[in-house]
């Protein structure tokens, strides 16, 4: 296989695993959120629930939840799962980080001083406004960088769909090292995954210091 | 912040449904087609135009060259393949390569997210769980060793560290105590490695942290070749068995159908040709008639 083959498929390869990177960041996120506010919600049973949640998501290797989410629709019901293959990697990878990003959320929202909050309702701020406009922007500027942290192991985590033989990079660049028997393709695919979190790294580090505006 | 925000969704629109467009592609075949072959009578199929096309999902593991693997062009090819190709060509279906995890094949096949398991599938001691078609090759598993280890015979290998694929026929054969299975030679071993793929098991042999790798002989053929000087394969031979098509337990109708197909290119010498082709001649158990 010449080199520029192999350059091709990996890169085909680079854009599946882009697809799950992108979907899982922007269905993630807001479920993180979501959940953070289940995890620090005033009702006990909600608040348990959730910290059950997290525990679990947690606690138990992602690769085993991607198979249990894509396996237990035919392990349990019955259904084809033909073409769920795709759906059960991004559902797996989301739920998984959503409850990553629901702890970092957590940790910028308690963060907050409560003379913050007190001093908008003073100035006429309803409990919502009080939230978007004044707390959830500084939230975000504290969190950015464990949210980078959580960014980049995901740039790397997606190489974990290879178990449901998605043909990510690392699922191709394992059948490249099979058929040239060497591992040539492995070093080609941890440059491609290095370029994939520098640009990352640098967009994140944009965006930081685009928010640090009282500096 | 809200320009970033427009920004990443428009590229996540982009990648996210270029992806999901490509995995429902190549996963599920032609989709519009909800029926695939496995439901479908042997006497329709000629008759279907394309727009009907019946698909064939055929599950096969990519790192198992000659019998399926990723050619020159990053194409999906090899021994295995082609045959299936040719099937479909005399049946007028679609074929679908669905690469699977050779760990999950059973929840694969009885799922219905493939047809059948069609890639060098020993079907010695597996007749129970699934239907079998006729068997084409004849395989036995054998020992890899490194040329100057000194290892000649099975004997050799007492005390010995040797690796083997994970979910593989040689470890199945290696730890099965019934008649034909070799659980007392294995117990001679010092330890029995399991590996993910060859590869890796390859490069362990090299460097010396084991002694010997069991595996197909074809496989065995492959990789001596591709890699050259350095290994040896060890006469004796661990069991002889076959290759035959995997399908799920009781689904004889198209295991028929596969069955009648490969008897006529067996015939007419398609089978000869492709197994000239990926040098395994030597193994084909198919005989014209």
């Amino acid at each position: 296989m010449s080199f520029s083959t192999i350059l091709f498929q990996l890169g085909s390869g680079m854009l599946k695993s882009m697809g799950i990177f992108l979907w899982t960041i922007v269905l993630s996120l807001p479920l993180g959120l979501f959940v953070s506010f289940g995890r620090m919600s005033k009702n006990n049973t909600l608040r348990n629930i959730v910290k059950v949640y997290i525990s679990i998501m947690r606690g138990t290797p992602l690769m085993l939840q991607l198979m249990i989410v894509y396996y237990s629709p035919f392990l349990l019901f019955g259904m084809n799962i033909k073409s769920f293959r795709f759906p059960a990697i991004i559902i797996g990878f989301a739920i998984n980080y959503a409850a990553y990003f629901a702890e970092i959320f957590r940790s910028g929202i308690e963060s907050m001083p409560v003379g913050q909050y007190e001093a908008a309702r003073i100035l006429g701020y309803g409990k919502k406004q009080t939230f978007i406009k004044i707390i959830l922007p500084q939230v975000i500027k504290r969190i950015l960088p464990s949210v980078t942290n959580e960014v980049i192991t995901l740039v790397k985590d997606t190489s974990l769909a290879f178990s449901l033989a998605y043909m990510e990079m690392f699922s191709i660049a394992k059948q490249i090292v099979a058929k040239e028997s060497t591992f040539m393709p492995f070093i080609v695919a941890a440059i491609f995954y290095y370029i994939f979190n520098f640009v990352v790294a640098t967009f994140m580090e944009q965006i930081e210091n685009k928010l640090s505006y009282y500096r | 912040m809200k320009k970033y925000l427009i920004l990443l969704m428009a590229v996540c629109a982009v990648f996210g449904f270029s992806a999901c467009g490509d995995s429902s592609s190549s996963n599920s075949g032609g989709s519009s087609s909800s029926s695939s072959a496995a439901s479908s009578s042997s006497s329709s199929q000629k008759e279907n135009t394309d727009s009907e096309k019946k698909t064939f999902t055929v599950g096969f593991d990519a790192e198992y060259p000659p019998y399926g693997y990723m050619d020159d062009n990053g194409e999906y090819t090899g021994f295995d393949l082609e045959l299936a190709e040719a099937v479909c060509e005399l049946e007028g279906w679609e074929l679908v390569k669905t690469p699977i995890n050779w760990d999950g094949k059973d929840m694969q096949l009885n799922s219905g997210a493939i047809d059948c398991i069609w890639n060098g599938f020993t079907m010695n001691g597996r007749e129970d769980d699934y239907t079998f078609s006729i068997p084409y090759v004849d395989n036995s598993q054998v020992m890899v060793v490194a040329e100057d280890s000194g290892i000649n015979s099975l004997s050799d290998l007492s005390g010995k560290t040797v690796g083997v694929q994970a979910a593989s026929a040689a470890l199945t054969l290696l730890q099965s105590d019934e008649e034909g299975g070799q659980k007392a030679l294995a117990d001679t071993f010092a330890s029995l490695q399991e590996f993910p793929d060859y590869n890796s098991s390859f490069v362990e042999l090299q460097a010396g942290s084991i002694d010997a790798v069991a595996m197909d002989i074809g496989v065995a053929n492959y990789q001596l070749k591709t890699r050259g000087e350095g290994f040896k394969i060890l006469d004796e031979v661990l069991n002889s068995e076959q290759y035959a098509i995997g399908f799920k337990k009781g689904n004889t109708e198209l295991c028929d159908i596969v069955n009648k197909d490969i008897e006529i290119l067996t015939d007419n010498g398609k089978v000869a040709e492709l197994a000239e082709k990926y040098d395994i001649s030597d193994l084909l158990c198919l005989e014209a008639k």
